[in-house]
């Protein structure tokens, strides 16, 4: 990718007008270079103006860097080249969700749903109307949990299965892990994995064993499974010893799913 | 030259798939001993199954939910096992991406019981 990166660099550099910015600025988006990524975004759009990718991967960046109004502005401008860009609904319909604007999210996202955004799209509408219909939040450790806490619940069906998302620096980014006496240790448990994944990338490449597909390891109390939910994010599930391995491999699989479905929503 | 950990190390290498078996210090991720075959970097599968195992064990530990018995690691083109738990020494083995993971799995924590 550094290779690519450079050559990128050198191509637009040759020939400001060339589209390569696209691939150099997404490139640099995914590995956290945002406010450069931004810059030959900007500049990209300057010379492309009706470019609709252009100003979708503008919305991406500005998502990334939780700048909500620029993220709006440019995916309203997709839609106003492209009127039915799925893209630019799925991410309105996140950038209002996540600024509690319920009903611009709902329509939004029935717009995406109805030009055929899938079943990510439908889960998301179905956490918005959720949470526009006044559902009483549950809590743990006295904290209220929001759609992200929540979202492998439903997939969580056996007592002691539980599911956390993680991001490349160990952050959590959804899910809860629940220890025996109901407290969330997630956090705890994203900073003792934090950089087993890049780590592990490294290895694996190194000792021609291709990309890894998951760990899992057993404990006394419980068997524990990760996996790279996407290149930048790591999911990880746990249930009770007595989970088949095959059975904790399928919802591994599903809380996956589930995860790439929802970081897809959340500005891709 | 044979060491006390040979026989064990053999008898993992022996079975079908496994390129390599090694006993790694958890703690600085270096080779105790090691039976590998032609290409293998052993320092590598050493230095990668400890930091794996060491995490594992530190996650579970924050969890509360006790030691680490056995760890596997999938990849496209092959495998590592791992058992420890009973001291500083992990068991690891790297095997193909076909080979019997229940098999192996038998085998290291008959291995980790020798090592007792």
């Amino acid at each position: 990718m550094h290779d690519e990166i450079h050559r990128w660099s050198d191509e637009l550099a040759r020939d400001p007008s060339s589209l390569v910015f696209l691939q150099l600025a997404e490139a640099l988006r995914r590995q956290g270079q945002l406010d450069v990524a931004l810059k030959i975004a900007l500049r990209g759009v300057e010379r492309h103006a009706k470019h609709v990718e252009a100003h979708d991967l503008l919305a991406r960046i500005a998502v990334d860097q939780r700048d909500f109004d620029r993220a709006c502005a440019a995916w309203e401008t997709v839609l106003s080249l492209q009127p039915e860009h799925v893209g630019a609904m799925k991410g309105l319909g996140y950038v209002h969700f996540q600024q509690r604007r319920l009903t611009d999210a709902e329509h939004y996202l029935s717009r995406a749903a109805q030009a055929g955004g899938g079943s990510d799209v439908a889960a998301a509408l179905d956490a918005v109307r959720r949470s526009s219909g006044g559902v009483e939040v549950p809590a743990v450790d006295g904290v209220p949990l929001s759609d992200a806490h929540r979202l492998f619940a439903d997939l969580l069906v056996d007592e002691g299965q539980t599911a956390i998302l993680l991001d490349a620096n160990g952050y959590v980014l959804a899910g809860l892990y629940l220890d025996e006496e109901g407290h969330d240790v997630a956090q705890e448990i994203g900073a003792q994995l934090s950089g087993i994944s890049e780590e592990v990338v490294r290895s694996t490449r190194h000792l021609d064993l291709g990309e890894w597909r998951s760990i899992v390891f057993e404990t006394g109390a419980a068997v524990v499974a990760m996996t790279p939910a996407t290149e930048n994010s790591l999911l990880v599930v746990a249930a009770s010893r007595a989970t088949p391995l095959g059975l904790l491999r399928r919802l591994l699989d599903r809380c996956a799913d589930r995860a790439r479905a929802w970081l897809s929503g959340a500005g891709r | 030259m044979t060491s006390p950990f040979s026989t064990v190390l053999d008898v993992l290498t022996r079975q079908r798939g496994v390129r390599a078996s090694l006993i790694v210090s958890e703690q600085d991720g270096l080779v105790v001993d090691s039976n590998l075959r032609f290409g293998q970097d052993g320092a590598r599968v050493a230095a990668l199954a400890a930091s794996m195992y060491r995490k594992a064990r530190l996650s579970a530990t924050a969890a509360h939910l006790g030691g680490v018995a056995f760890l596997q690691l999938d990849a496209e083109r092959g495998r590592i096992c791992a058992v420890g738990g009973r001291s500083d020494l992990v068991i690891v083995v790297v095997s193909d991406a076909s080979a019997n993971v229940g098999l192996i799995r038998v085998e290291l924590l008959k291995a980790l019981e020798s090592l007792a």
